[in-house]
């Protein structure tokens, strides 16, 4: 009997989330390069993602960080001004490129 | 000087010309391994790799892989938005099912455990981008090792009852999915994901359990599709919306990303992308060793168990070979009885005795029913989003 019981009980649990209050996703802070143009990366990129979303890209060249802004202006909709999206451009290919 | 200098370049340039345009030939070797976790662990995770905090990129490492079953807290996370649901109301949420349907279903999570015949499977989640940094040049995306996959049960409510339930109109073809993770501007295309309804088998569900333990939130509490055999992006977290339709809805995850070269050997140079692409589907075969790592050391003539696990899209895993002598010769190494189904891991395991000092290379190998085995790392070919690499494993010991 006390089985029993102790199974329903569990089977009623179950429906309930094993976390019963928000959760809270910790923040990281990544390290990222200072330099021309960090301030538009700052104020462009953060807002959607991380700085290790950039980070772990990987060195890239310059078209393929083009072709990610890009992306990001006419895929996901960021409003990321011309003049942004250039200076963006210029500063992940300094600092994250390839030399290509 | 500067005339040599020019000299040099036009004589490579000529040469490139000659190998086909290729300016930077394109290879492949063992993805990155060894990376640390994160001195920072997530909800309901223990310290995993870490790559983005927003959205969550996490990896299990190389340790979590000597186990079949992946323990939900070291199973790794990938979203694709950054603004995830942080509370379910269980009480209130619903999965709503629309469009070319009889009846619109709004299934409440009582429901879906109540009113529905309960089954259960076995499968690896594995994310397409999975082992990315094995190839050179570095294809775009998060330079994933190889721990961006994992094996769970899922517990849950097969797709087709519930769209059984709905009624399906004559002319639905394809059904897609949405997830409530949403992006930071309202814009922003959903991370929705449509499947036809010939890719829909008895195995897809829609799963409330994993492990025996409700989904993790970052696994896509309280419900997720698990899709066995395909890799992980069309597995939506969160789901709370199923609609209906007759026609194909163009999808910026579904047209553009997650795609590799359409011909027959899937690949292409970084130079001269292949124009038509093909989403990527179903999994090939690929095998994982959890131990040894890179970091062991273990001294000579002692017996070491290596452990593993070896899967594919279900076609059914049928040997692991090892090798000790960067692949001249293999051995085959004992597989689980497989009762986990076929599209879980199989477990495989392999007693090695080194008998000399100084460095050693165990690689794995699978196999499967189809004759399909893995290649060598360096002969997996290349594709410029680093999807589905396969290569045969490789770790080297400390043998003192």
């Amino acid at each position: 009997m006390k089985k029993i019981l102790l199974l329903s009980i569990l089977a009623v649990s179950a429906l309930f989330a094993q976390v019963k209050e928000p959760i809270e996703v910790p923040y990281i802070s990544y390290e990222i390069k200072m330099g021309e143009g960090f301030g538009a990366v700052q104020a462009n990129c953060l807002t959607c993602h991380s700085f290790g979303y950039i980070t772990n890209q990987g060195k890239q060249s310059r078209a393929f960080w083009k072709g990610k802004v890009v992306k990001m202006v006419d895929h996901f909709k960021a409003p990321i001004t011309d003049e942004d999206s250039e200076i963006v451009t210029n500063y992940l290919s300094e600092h994250y490129g390839n030399g290509k | 000087m500067e005339r040599r200098d020019f000299f040099k370049k036009s004589l490579a340039a000529a040469g490139a010309v000659s190998l086909a345009g290729s300016l930077e030939a394109a290879t492949t070797g063992q993805p990155i391994d060894g990376r640390k976790v994160s001195k920072i662990s997530f909800p309901e995770k223990r310290a995993l790799i870490t790559y983005s905090d927003r959205p969550p990129l996490l990896e299990s490492p190389r340790s979590t892989f000597s186990s079949v079953l992946t323990p939900n807290d070291e199973f790794f996370v990938r979203w694709h938005m950054p603004e995830i649901p942080t509370y379910i109301d269980t009480e209130a949420f619903r999965i709503n099912v629309s469009g070319l349907v009889n009846k619109d279903l709004s299934v409440s999570l009582k429901d879906l455990k109540a009113d529905y015949e309960q089954v259960t499977v076995t499968a690896v989640l594995q994310c397409g981008g999975n082992s990315r940094s094995a190839f050179t040049p570095t294809a775009g995306g998060i330079q994933w090792g190889s721990g961006a996959m994992g094996n769970a049960t899922w517990k849950g409510v097969r797709l087709r009852d519930i769209l059984e339930r709905a009624g399906l109109k004559k002319d639905a073809e394809w059904i897609g999915f949405n997830g409530m993770d949403n992006a930071a501007y309202y814009e922003t295309p959903s991370f929705i994901r449509e499947l036809h309804l010939d890719e829909l088998d008895d195995h897809v569900i829609v799963a409330y359990e994993m492990n025996g333990e409700d989904l993790p939130y970052l696994n896509g509490y309280p419900v997720r599709l698990v899709i066995p055999g395909t890799y992980s992006d069309s597995w939506v977290k969160m789901l709370s919306k199923i609609v209906v339709t007759n026609e194909y809805q163009k999808l910026f995850f579904m047209d553009v990303a997650y795609r590799i070269p359409d011909n027959e050997c899937e690949c292409e140079t970084p130079e001269k992308k292949f124009p038509k692409t093909k989403p990527i589907t179903k999994m090939n075969v690929k095998s994982f060793i959890g131990y040894p790592t890179n970091e062991t050391v273990v001294h000579n003539n002692s017996h070491i168990v290596v452990r593993g696990v070896a899967f594919d899209d279900g076609t059914g895993i049928t040997g692991v070979k090892i090798s000790t002598d960067a692949g001249k010769t293999w051995q085959d190494a004992i597989l689980d009885n497989g009762e986990l189904g076929r599209y879980s891991y199989r477990g495989f395991r392999h007693t090695f005795k080194p008998n000399q000092q100084g460095k050693v290379t165990i690689m794995s190998k699978a196999i499967n029913r189809a004759g399909e085995e893995q290649p060598f790392a360096a002969d997996v070919p290349w594709n410029h989003g680093g999807y589905k690499f396969n290569g045969i494993d490789a770790v080297t010991v400390d043998v003192i």
